[in-house]
């Protein structure tokens, strides 16, 4: 899989953009005054603004320039946040909405479709799975029990669309894995046993904190084959930095 | 050292302070009692670790207040002799010939009241966040998931202390007394500034300092009620005798520590939550509850403490006659302060004890 | 008794206690590994270790030959376990070097050092498996943790429940004797201590050269009195400033044993137990013993003289605020002188904070903490009520020097903020001093509130020390261009925007934490806005060049440093709110880049500049240009080296917080096509190592590159050019002053008076100041004592 999720590669080359401009601007400026305005005159200065100590100096200001450094800054915040917007309803897409459908019933397929201009994937169904994290490893169930707030499934999910089993990783050692399907979507609910961690999938682009007593969820509309290692990003004592599992996506 | 007239005489770092020189420029105080602070905070976490007691620690925790108390002294001794000679006003606006440690209080009072209202609102996420206990006795359903007492399993439920206190006019008496003792002390504060501003002349100083102390006096004594009351409402309890005449039948007030009210209650049951069908009673954990109660109306209380021990300081000074017209503002000052934690208890009493 | 003797003995009493508090034993340990697991990272079941029972490791030598093959059997007697048990023992067997195999089915590997029972092994309580020494000479431990199972059914994995378990650590020697490897906490113990003892005979050299013919202590004890117990705010001052720069350097000598231990994939000089310990305090450290008191130090020394007042409002309150902060850094650091200390991150979030496996030394912290908060909300009653009531005549609200404005704001939204961090702290000490249930989710406590009483501080707090570099910069910034600064009002409305809206951007910390999804958007929407009035103020500090003539100090080179690091700190910031990016972003080591591009290119920056721009008006001396510019170029360029590769690993998987990371290597193929190593999953990409030993060795270079200032400093105080008032060209108040100021700092106090105050003038075409109608209606309302005087 590529480092990043495309939906973040989307966002973040426009952002690039962006910053590229605005530091080009910002440090051009600097740096062509920091040369321009250089005294010249030895010790003896101009005194444009009227500087002597005990003395408050004239006022040095420009109404228009300030305006436009309000207003031109404010409009391109309101850009920036327009086009995050549409990720944001993407990433928490409510079930049952066009972009994730409703849970999946038996034999159904997510049949994930995959928008490459905005990283956007949309499912007609998704299948409910669940990751606990204690101290200091993830355990994932792929037919878990749960409220009927979260899955009304009766049956079991096939091998094919998900599978836990365990594989060696550089050094973390043994490490669970979850085998899941491209094509497929997923939504993860998540509970920790004791305190709060957080799974990174790391090649998704994608976090979200597991609580004690809480139950919380996130999306994993897979599309690509590939493995991504999930690393815990919420410190959580001792081994925090070795709680690590796999995420394996096949055909 | 700079900047004075080698041949008068230092202030000493000890104290007194002579404030015709302006403000204390040296001090133990602020060392002493910071150290003080931190080898009471040390000690007190020796003395208690996940809720068990060592009590090998507890000397050492009063040897920290102790330290504490010795800085106040130094710095009451370079107060004491404060006659009102150096009180500095306000130059800026908006605050122009407004004294500058009255502003200073004011300002104070602004953060004091983020720490009550940062405490109220873990009370209020708690209160609203978790069931009331009585709402979920009532629902019935904890008989069958076995939350009872014999089973030993208790369910997480909001027990607010008012369940308890506000159970009877006797029960709710100590708090109730509280809240008029406070308010008569705001009231008996004013009195003391009041007398202690009185023009010279107006009034014969011996009645002066007679009425001074004898305020201040009572507002501590009041203050002391207060603590006392809520001590006896938490750990001790009273006994109501027997009084024909008005129908009052011998009974035992208790204290919420032993009714089971505590921070750690987690197998709680309220003598009412048993099942008329199954004589079952109903197990919950309030621990979250109690902590709140607890540690929100002691917050309080410490306030008042705070409060007592500046009233001992004052109570002293005016005995000695220090209070005149033109120091009898920094009565005004304490008095800010006291309103300030009578308006508290004004909101914590209907919120913790009532509601 | 005189003043010495009462000296003497005060310090001989406060040096028992000091004793008295490092010797007594800090508050109960809880037996180790409560969870079972220790630097090996075993995960044993059952919570308690028990002495009765006894591991045993067999087939060792005392000094082993290179790459021979030993077998081990290793096991235990005592204990619940039953041979009529279906689950009798399991073991977890770690070793430093060489490599341990399996040599049958009940013993499994985890990874070359480490290796545990299987199912099929767990009905035992021996095993048998090899050792093969390394080929060279190391120091070798093995860790040995037996656990033997009372063999309950009742749960799914065999019975857990009423295990017991120990531990055995064997030391085996190479044939040729090697060094043990350094213990991190005695080195950062011994360098602070050094540093300590440096600071002092830096001190005492200093009083030395000031007063050569009286150098015994019957006048070196009447000098240290009075610093001890000075109310004077240019000597807490320098209080805050020594403190903050002795913990400055404590804060960067942790920072470099991190990047010691992050310097190759797969490290072990810091094992996860130390490396936790030291990210925490590495945090605390610099933002509370480190930023906030240089910023405080600041403060202390200028607010008064560029107000024209004598002092502050409350002198004596002011030397509390200090004193609380090395007692509050005291306690914090007991915990790591024991070697527990707290380990929570500086976030110190709950329940973690709470929890038992949290180590004992986070009591501690969390006490200290609550000093902190203390000394902050004193500091902040101070300065508020100084700068509101003892501006000097003619200086309005809007005539107040920037550096001023910007102490004004940052203490404003200090002192409202840190109460709320402040009951947090009390909340989770008494959790874990008298067993509260604030936090405690068995219970129905709820994490999600600490984190937001501690965000509700945490964003403001993060403003705080952002803010008076803000302040010093636009003084910089105008007085090197001969210029005053462009647009004072809209700056001073930045600022004080930037301190409202402070308090409503802190849900962006909590983008991943389960939060109401609806607060989590509404912070999106505040913190993108932030950013506004953050970049008026930088095109405001480039806009004061234009028309100036720029005399280039080595102030003026720290300003605009500044505004290159703290405009790309800025930049990298916007990335958060992009609450998708963000997904990613969070909790990786892109945060750790922009926070350290605000903190350090930001905050620390400011103060550097602010230090060479006021240096003189402090202590009378010139610092040298020469070493100035030299510390400056230095420090900027590996500064610049240290944090911006951090950006990239962020984004390709470096997570903040862990004690290390591993990288895929390629596929190597042997002679003859054959794939010996395949790349692996699990791993970041191989240009991460180089990037983290190139980090690491720009944090050396810059970790040194700051004793240049020091240096600079010290040889300055020796024989240093004596200062002019004004040497160059300010016109706030503070310029009006000798180098050193008098004490009082301005005026005299005669009958009950301060006299020759000084008066602000005015160049602008409206008379002096006169109060708006708003202040006059609210001056009334507070009834005056006094006649009011209509001016």
């Amino acid at each position: 899989m590529a480092v990043t999720s495309p939906l973040f590669n989307v966002l973040w080359d426009e952002y690039i953009i962006w910053s590229l401009i605005v530091g080009t601007f910002t440090f051009g400026w600097l740096y062509h005054h920091s040369f321009a305005y250089r005294s010249t005159e030895g010790e003896e200065l101009p005194n444009v603004d009227e500087i002597k100590v005990g003395v408050f100096p004239k006022h040095n200001d420009d109404l228009r320039l300030e305006v436009a450094w309000t207003v031109l800054p404010f409009l391109l915040i309101i850009y920036l946040t327009y086009i995050s917007w549409a990720p944001l309803d993407h990433v928490w897409a409510a079930p049952g909405s066009d972009t994730r459908g409703d849970e999946c019933l038996l034999g159904e397929s997510s049949n994930n479709i995959f928008y490459a201009d905005t990283g956007f994937v949309n499912s007609e169904c998704y299948h409910v799975i669940e990751i606990t994290g204690q101290q200091w490893f993830w355990s994932f169930d792929c037919n878990p029990d749960l409220d009927e707030e979260f899955t009304t499934r009766d049956y079991n999910l096939s091998a094919d669309l998900c599978a836990v089993s365990s594989q060696m990783v550089e050094g973390y050692g043994m490490q669970p894995v979850i085998n899941l399907k491209a094509g497929e979507t997923y939504l993860l609910v998540m509970e920790s046993e004791d305190v709060t961690h957080a799974p990174w999938f790391l090649e998704l682009s994608t976090k979200e904190d597991v609580l004690q007593n809480q139950k919380t969820t996130m999306w994993l509309p897979m599309t690509e084959t590939g493995e991504s290692l999930i690393l815990c990003t919420e410190y959580c004592g001792d081994a925090h930095s070795l709680m690590a599992a796999v995420v394996s996506v096949h055909n | 050292m700079s900047g004075h007239d080698e041949e008068h005489h230092h202030p000493s770092a000890w104290g007194p302070h002579d404030w015709s020189h302006g403000a204390p420029h040296n001090s133990w105080a602020p060392l002493i009692m910071s150290v003080g602070f931190g080898i009471f905070l040390f000690m007190l976490a020796g003395a208690f670790t996940n809720g068990i007691f060592d009590a090998s620690y507890v000397p050492l925790v009063f040897v920290g207040l102790l330290v504490s108390l010795f800085g106040l002294i130094i710095w009451w001794r370079q107060d004491m002799s404060f006659d009102g000679s150096y009180e500095p006003m306000a130059t800026g606006a908006p605050f122009k010939n407004i004294q500058i440690r009255k502003v200073s209080i004011w300002v104070f009072l602004m953060s004091e009241m983020m720490v009550f209202t940062s405490l109220f609102s873990t009370y209020i996420r708690y209160r609203t966040g978790i069931e009331n206990c009585q709402t979920v006795f009532e629902r019935g359903d904890w008989v069958e998931q076995g939350y009872t007492l014999e089973a030993g399993e208790a369910l997480i439920c909001f027990e607010p202390a008012s369940h308890l206190i506000a159970s009877s006019m006797w029960h709710i008496a100590p708090g109730a007394i509280n809240t008029f003792a406070l308010i008569i002390s705001s009231f008996t504060i004013v009195q003391a500034l009041r007398w202690a501003k009185k023009p010279l002349g107006t009034v014969d100083e011996e009645v002066r300092r007679k009425r001074v102390y004898r305020y201040l006096g009572s507002t501590w004594i009041l203050a002391i009620i207060f603590l006392a009351l809520k001590m006896t409402e938490w750990f001790i309890g009273f006994y109501v005798p027997e009084i024909e005449i008005l129908g009052i039948h011998e009974h035992h007030i208790h204290s919420l520590y032993s009714e089971g009210y505590l921070i750690n209650a987690d197998h709680y049951h309220h003598h009412d939550w048993v099942d008329e069908a199954t004589g079952a009673t109903m197990l919950a954990d309030i621990s979250v509850s109690a902590s709140t109660f607890y540690v929100t109306t002691g917050t309080h209380g410490v306030h008042v403490f705070g409060g007592i021990i500046g009233l001992t300081y004052m109570t002293f000074k005016a005995w000695t006659g220090g209070y005149t017209p033109t120091n009898a503002v920094s009565i005004e000052y304490f008095g800010l302060y006291w309103h300030f934690v009578d308006l508290v208890w004004v909101l914590v009493f209907p919120f913790f004890y009532l509601y | 008794m005189n003043r010495e003797k009462i000296v003497s003995r005060t310090l001989v009493i406060f040096a028992i206690l000091l004793i008295g508090m490092i010797a007594v034993p800090s508050a109960t340990s809880l037996p180790n590994g409560v969870a079972g697991v220790k630097d090996s990272g075993c995960n044993c079941h059952g919570a308690v270790t028990s002495d009765s029972v006894i591991p045993t490791l067999e087939g060792l030598p005392e000094i082993y030959n290179y790459s021979e093959v030993y077998i081990l059997n290793l096991g235990f007697t005592g204990g619940p376990s039953d041979p009529a048990n279906i689950n009798q023992g399991g073991f977890n067997l770690w070793v430093s070097d060489g490599t341990i195999s399996p040599v049958d089915a009940t013993v499994q590997s985890w990874n070359p050092n480490e290796v545990s029972h299987t199912d099929a092994g767990n009905d035992q309580t021996s095993w048998t498996m090899e050792w093969t020494a390394p080929a060279n000479d190391r120091n070798v431990e093995f860790i040995l943790h037996t656990n033997s199972v009372n063999g309950n059914a009742g749960s799914s994995e065999g019975g857990t429940s009423g295990d017991e378990w120990n531990r055995l650590s064997i030391q085996v020697s190479s044939p040729i004797v090697v060094l043990e490897q350094a213990n991190p906490f005695t080195v950062l113990t011994t360098l602070i201590v050094v540093s300590f003892v440096l600071l002092l005979l830096v001190l005492t050299f200093i009083f030395y050269q000031n007063n050569p013919e009286s150098f015994d202590w019957e006048h070196f004890a009447p000098w240290i009195a009075g610093w001890l117990t000075t109310t004077d705010h240019k000597r807490v001052g320098t209080l805050y400033f020594l403190a903050g720069f002795f913990f400055l350097g404590i804060g960067g000598i942790m920072a470099i044993l991190i990047r010691i231990q992050l310097m190759v994939p797969g490290n072990d000089f810091l094992t996860q137990d130390q490396y936790n310990q030291f990210f925490t305090l590495h945090g605390t450290t610099m933002i509370f013993l480190a930023a906030m008191p240089l910023i405080n130090g600041v403060a202390n020394w200028m607010v008064p003289l560029q107000i024209g007042a004598p002092d502050l409002a409350l002198p004596r309150l002011n030397a509390m605020s200090f004193w609380l902060q090395p007692v509050g850094a005291f306690l914090i650091f007991t915990g790591v002188f024991s070697g527990t200390g707290a380990d929570t991150g500086w976030t110190g979030y709950a329940p973690y904070i709470v929890s038992e496996t949290a180590h004992v030394g986070t009591t501690m912290w969390v006490a200290g903490q609550i000093l902190l908060v203390a000394s902050s909300t004193l500091t902040g009653i101070n300065f508020l009520t100084t700068i509101a009531v003892m501006r000097a005549p003619g200086m309005g609200w809007m005539q107040m020097p920037l550096f001023t404005w910007s102490i004004l704001v940052a203490n404003l939204m200090l002192f409202l903020s840190i109460p709320a961090f402040g009951v947090g702290l009390i909340q989770v000490y008494l959790d874990r001093v008298i067993g509260t249930a604030f936090y405690d989710a068995a219970s129905g406590g709820d994490p999600l509130l600490w984190s937001h009483l501690f965000w509700y501080f945490g964003h403001p707090e993060v403003y705080v020390v952002i803010v008076p570099a803000f302040g010093i910069i636009s003084e910089v910034v105008a007085t090197s261009a001969r210029r005053s600064v462009f647009g004072y009002r809209s700056m001073v409305y930045a600022m004080a925007g930037i301190g409202i809206v402070s308090f409503i951007v802190y849900g962006h910390h909590m983008f991943t934490s389960g939060m109401d999804p609806t607060l989590r958007f509404v912070t999106m929407l505040t913190t993108m806005l932030v950013a506004v009035p953050t970049g008026i103020k930088i095109f405001n500090w480039l806009m004061t060049m234009n028309g100036g003539s720029l005399v280039y100090r080595t102030h003026t080179l720290w300003a605009l440093g500044f505004l290159v690091t703290f405009t790309l700190g800025g930049i990298s910031g916007m990335f958060f709110p992009s609450m998708a990016m963000d997904l990613h972003l969070h909790e990786s080591y892109f945060v750790v880049a922009h926070f350290h591009y605000v903190l350090v290119g930001g905050t620390v920056f400011g103060l550097f500049c602010g230090v060479y721009y006021w240096f003189p008006k402090m202590t009378g001396k010139m610092l040298s240009e020469k070493l100035g510019v030299l510390h400056f170029l230095t420090a900027f360029i590996t500064y610049n080296g240290l944090f911006w590769p951090m950006h990239r690993l962020g984004v390709v998987g470096m997570a903040r917080r862990h004690h290390t990371y591993f990288i895929s290597v390629d596929e190597v193929r042997g002679v003859n096509g054959e794939v010996i190593t395949e790349a692996v999953v699990g791993a970041l990409p191989p240009e991460v190592a180089g990037w983290n030993m190139f980090i690491t060795i720009s944090a050396i270079l810059f970790f040194f590159s700051n004793f240049i200032l020091i240096a600079n400093v010290i040889i300055s105080l020796i024989r240093g050019d004596k200062a002019p008032a004004d040497p160059w060209g300010g016109w706030s108040f503070e310029w009006m002053t000798s180098s050193p100021p008098p004490t009082p700092s301005f005026g005299r106090f005669e009958n009950g008076e301060w006299h020759d105050l000084p008066t602000l003038a005015d160049a602008n075409e409206h008379i002096a100041h006169e109060p708006s109608r708003f202040a006059i209606w609210f001056n009334k309302l507070m009834v005056a004592d006094k006649e009011e005087v209509e001016n």
